[in-house]
């Protein structure tokens, strides 16, 4: 213990004896060690972290995917993989009486919803809501902070309506005010009264960047929603069962008996194992998956970016320990003779090592708290990339205990991996330099050092390559993404966000505020168009349905039948920039009392009316016999609706001004009537706006005071957010990709900076010899250069795999990406270049009478 | 070959400037041994350097063959050493990397002369001081002597017109120091220049020509009347 307190005075005097060597280092690691930290508090935040609820371990989840929101019937690729992961409340009743195993197996909604949310007469909020069973709490064993949490009574159709707000709601919306436990607060205009408050930090079943405000019983929900619900839809899925299940339970058997009792619902369901959908029956099954860390549905999302991500900062941390390896090289060059003299007063090659080491992991200690000041404004800053949006964040970036470790042991690895080499040669000082008197060591010392040192410059070169080429791979990815032709027109344009049923609109009264609307937002100055639809397109929504053409039978299970389907009002096309290619668009002549009419896109018609004329066609949805519900009176051209990394899906739109009033199915009926409800509006104007946010939002306030703004942005912004994800790679990977070429450089400048100094007679005599400067230049720079193209050689095979793995991530983008291949070699050997050349000018002015005077 | 009028050159240190050469003026003539002699800090290795090119910092006008080297530029110095100077040191200065046909090829490497040409001539040294065998040694693998040998090699390789020699016997015991003076007395006969810088009494009486130098001023300037042959036969 004395001797390590000894080593340690003695490394920190060391360290304080060269401010510029321990300055250069610690600000290396830092870079480094908190790249890595930052990266590591998100991978624990979203993928490593248990909910903060009893016993995570015992929660499973009865699916694996993030399937959202709503699905019907079979899972969208039943045929091939037959998994299910979203339920409807009868299946997941079923599910739920058929496996004791559970203790509790409750249920929340799979999408969340956000709601018009008023306390007495003060304006309306827009908050985000989660329909949860009656024993949601009590199945991840949270309790109340304030008030009570939901018992199995609060949670039946003749229960008074009861909402639990979060935490953060409550202190944020509320500003913590205890009165509301107990008072009524109206969601989408209905009554609710609030019985508790969550504990703080409990965000709800999954990580998200929008956590739930407020949880609400699954049995209001055809009270919150109308004509809309779904609770009672059979082969409506909306629901992810997540249970606690007993101790000693064997949860392959019961994942086993959980899909036979899938399979026997599903075949009790007539609908759904008609047109050959009982030749899918067998293939049904269910994945029951650990859920401490919750619904894993950020996780999937964002995982393979953080992998990847993770990946990148540990390769930038390696090139850092090469930097201080080399660094340190050169030091133990100078401090041989001390070394030499230690060992010729006693010290023994192990106690060498081990006080060259002690200095060493010092160092990274003191690089990995300075890191830790890194990640702490790192991990901010990344999640605020990752998530521009988030308005309730159930990430917390602050360094927890797990952090401070993850960090305290990668300074020590840190401090180990770039230490050892340094002190290992180091140890090779023979006590009898020391008597002699040697100051620089001798040749084959030298060598050994020079030859390591060479081989770190080519060991970094060769990653800094791997790291560029990622860099430039997902910046090219992402430049292809954010500028591929997404068919429509986002200048000057805005979408608003607005929720009439929560402001208490029944369809009665829509087409008067629909009319309002237009005529309002038409006559501003300079609005040039404007449209209503139920969402607009690229904002992340997607209504889908299964078309079948006239004449045609209902389609087998495996015939593809999909189509995106929108309501949206007559100029909605002109709203974003997309002609009509053939026939004609909706018109003010479109009413009510016409036949219904669709407009359709080419990969509608390439699907359903290949090599047919699509005009005059008529389809319908889901039955046959509906399938001459809607006339198609004209193809626009293809837009990106939905999926933005996606080839275009068929798509038709609906008129808003006609409804159709033939279905029977208490389904169809309720997804018929919630579709007049309009959600989004896109408002064109002939230039630039300068207070567009309070012209629009004075206007709709204008129409109707209780109407809320949910979200205003610019279109372009809207399309923008799609690639956030994507943005937040690439800006990091180039990031780590330049912080690499830097250390790259700056080991290349080092080593050969030393190579200069070591080598000052020798380049003396050349010059006395008739060495010119540029001769001069030349041999250093071959010998930088040298170690760079070994570099090359082994970082572009490298680079080449490291894009095989990355294929996943990228769009439009080849793994074997030619500006890749060629760039990171190029920008590499350009600040190679740069970095050897200034040791290289140097070399030129030696005077060769100084350097032989002085050798 | 060379006139050197009024040359000065001194050393600033913080406030203080020391003159190691004061108002030098010397004349060497072609096929000259000249021997700088003095004791230490005369300035004898500080005129050498003048002479070589090696140093810019000095006053004063230098003429090498005609040309006014003081009014030439450093490359235009460099180019002019490159092409008629040959250099020997004390300490051998040989590259540890080279073996010893490629440090004897290292002055011509700088001239972009051919390779086949550069190959004929360093064989043709190599052949001319005996040295072939060891052609492809290093110099960590030679004795002092055989060190300095090819350190002479390599300066005439490029047959220059004057060959500065700085204690080039200093690292050698007497028998070696004898054979190499022996061989510069040969290149002289043969019609080099020489001016080398010494201690030694010995050496000295190979060249003909003595200079002396003190504290940077030239005091002794003397011509030998014994014949050289004479000395290495003693």
């Amino acid at each position: 213990m004395n001797r390590l307190w000894q080593d340690l005075r003695y490394a920190l005097r060391q360290l304080r004896k060269s401010p510029g060597f321990t300055l250069t280092a610690v600000i290396t690691l830092a870079l480094g060690i908190g790249a890595n930290t930052a990266i590591f508090t998100l991978v624990h935040a979203i993928m490593l972290r248990s909910l903060p609820v009893a016993n995570p371990a015992q929660l499973y989840r009865i699916g694996d995917t993030g399937q959202c929101c709503v699905d019907g019937g079979f899972p969208e690729d039943a045929s091939t993989t037959g998994d299910f992961s979203i339920f409807s409340t009868d299946l997941y009743i079923y599910l739920k009486n058929s496996a004791p195993e559970f203790e509790e197996l409750a249920a929340a909604q799979a999408g969340q919803w956000a709601w018009s949310v008023r306390r007495s007469n003060n304006l309306p909020k827009h908050l985000r809501g989660e329909i949860v069973t009656g024993n949601y709490f009590s199945t991840f064993g949270v309790s109340s902070y304030a008030g009570r949490v939901f018992q199995n009574s609060d949670d039946t159709p003749s229960a008074s309506p009861t909402v639990v707000l979060a935490y953060n709601a409550w202190q944020g919306e509320y500003n913590a005010d205890p009165s509301i436990v107990g008072s009524t607060i109206y969601i989408q205009a209905r009554p609710f009264t609030v019985i508790g408050i969550a504990p703080p930090g409990f965000f709800g079943d999954r990580i998200t960047d929008n956590a739930p405000d407020f949880w609400i019983p699954v049995n209001t929900e055809p009270y919150v929603r109308g004509d809309s619900s779904i609770l009672h839809h059979q082969e409506s899925h909306w629901l992810y069962p997540i249970g606690r299940v007993r101790q000693g339970t064997d949860i392959a058997a019961l994942q086993a008996k959980l899909s036979g009792a899938l399979r026997q619902w599903i075949l009790s369901r007539p609908q759904m194992i008609s047109n050959g959908g009982n030749l899918l029956v067998p293939k049904m099954h269910v994945v029951l998956t650990p859920a401490g860390g919750g619904i894993q549905n950020l996780q999937q999302e964002t995982g393979k970016g953080l992998n990847l991500l993770m990946i990148l900062s540990s390769v930038v941390l390696l090139i850092a320990c090469a930097n201080i390896a080399n660094l340190l090289l050169a030091r133990a060059t100078s401090n041989r003779s001390a070394i030499a003299l230690r060992m010729a007063l006693g010290a023994g090659r192990y106690r060498v090592i081990a006080q060259t080491l002690t200095e060493s992991v010092l160092l990274a200690c003191i690089g990995g708290l300075a890191g830790l000041g890194v990640a702490f404004l790192g991990s901010r800053t990344i999640l605020a990339l990752a998530f521009p949006d988030a308005q309730n964040l159930a990430i917390d970036p602050n360094p927890s205990l797990p952090i401070l470790g993850f960090t305290f042991l990668v300074s020590l690895a840190t401090g180990i991996l770039f230490g050892v080499g340094p002190a290992l040669l180091s140890s090779h000082a023979q006590p009898a330099e020391a008597l002699r008197g040697m100051a620089r060591g001798d040749g084959a010392h030298r060598d050994r050092i020079s030859f390591s040192q060479k081989s770190l410059v080519v060991f970094q070169a060769a990653l800094s390559v791997v790291l560029l080429a990622a860099a430039i791979l997902t910046t090219e990815s992402l430049a292809k993404k954010e500028h591929q032709d997404f068919g429509i027109v986002t200048t000057n344009r805005y979408v608003l966000h607005f929720d009439p049923a929560g402001a208490g609109y029944t369809a009665d009264r829509l087409p008067a505020l629909y009319r309002s609307m237009q005529d309002r937002f038409s006559a501003l100055p300079g609005v040039t168009s404007f449209s209503l639809s139920m969402y607009s397109p690229l904002e992340g929504d997607n209504w889908g349905e299964c078309v079948i053409q006239q004449g045609h039978g209902a389609p087998t299970h495996n015939m593809p039948c999909g189509s995106t389907w929108d309501r949206v009002s007559t100029h909605f096309l002109e709203s974003i920039g997309v002609p009509i290619i053939r026939g004609r668009n909706f018109t003010e002549q479109d009413t009510a009392a016409t036949p219904l009419v669709a407009i359709v896109n080419q990969a509608f018609v390439k699907r359903f009316y290949p090599n047919q004329d699509p005009i005059g066609q008529h389809f319908g949805i889901d039955k046959p016999q509906y399938s001459g519900s809607f006339e198609i009176v004209g193809v626009f051209k293809d837009f990106k609706i939905n999926n933005p990394s996606r080839d275009v899906r068929p798509v038709f739109l609906r008129s808003l001004s006609q409804t159709y009033t033939g279905y029977k199915e208490p389904e169809m009926i309720s997804t018929e009537t919630q579709s007049m409800m309009m959600n989004a509006m896109i408002i064109g104007f002939n230039s630039p706006q300068q207070d567009v946010e309070s012209l629009i939002r004075h206007t709709l306030a204008g129409i109707d005071p209780n109407l809320t703004v949910n979200d205003l942005r610019t279109f372009q912004a809207q399309v923008s957010g799609n690639f956030n994800q994507d943005r937040l790679v690439a800006r990091l990977s180039s990031l780590f990709g330049v912080l690499a070429l830097i250390l790259a450089s700056v080991g290349l400048y080092g080593v050969m900076s030393y190579f200069v100094v070591r080598r000052r007679g020798e380049i003396g005599v050349r010059m006395a010899l008739g060495a010119t400067r540029s001769s001069v230049v030349g041999m250093v720079m071959r010998g930088a250069m040298w170690q760079i193209l070994i570099g090359l050689l082994l970082g572009i095979p490298a680079s080449l795999y490291a894009g095989y793995l990355m294929k996943v991530l990228l769009w439009g983008v080849d793994s074997y990406d030619p500006l890749a291949i060629a760039g990171a070699p190029l920008m590499l050997i350009i600040c190679a270049a740069a970095a050897g050349f200034i040791p290289a000018r140097r070399a030129a002015s030696i005077e060769p009478m100084q350097a032989l005077r002085t050798e | 070959m060379i006139e050197l009028k009024n040359i000065e050159r001194s050393y600033k240190a913080g406030h203080t400037e020391t003159w190691v050469l004061r108002r030098v003026g010397l004349t060497i003539r072609e096929g000259e041994f000249v021997t700088i002699m003095g004791p230490s800090g005369a300035g004898k290795s500080s005129l050498l350097n003048v002479l070589a090119l090696l140093d810019d910092g000095w006053l004063g006008e230098y003429w090498f063959s005609n040309t006014p080297v003081h009014s030439y530029s450093r490359k235009q110095r460099a180019d002019l050493a490159r092409q008629r100077i040959g250099m020997v040191f004390q300490s051998y200065h040989l590259l540890d990397d080279l073996t010893v046909a490629e440090n004897i090829d290292l002055p011509l490497s700088y001239k972009n002369l051919p390779s086949k040409e550069r190959q004929g001539m360093v064989a043709d040294i190599l052949d001319r001081f005996q040295i072939v065998a060891k052609k492809d040694l290093f110099p960590s693998q030679l004795s002092g002597g055989q060190q300095q040998l090819v350190g002479i090699a390599r300066a005439v390789v490029h047959a220059p017109d004057l060959l500065l020699a700085d204690e080039p016997t200093g690292n050698l015991h007497s028998t070696q120091a004898r054979e190499i003076m022996e061989l510069f007395r040969q290149l002289n006969k043969a019609g080099t220049t020489i001016v080398q810088v010494t201690h030694s009494e010995e050496n000295a009486r190979y060249g003909r020509r003595i200079v002396e130098l003190r504290d940077g001023w030239i005091t002794r300037d003397e011509v030998l009347d014994a014949d050289p042959a004479e000395v290495g036969s003693k």
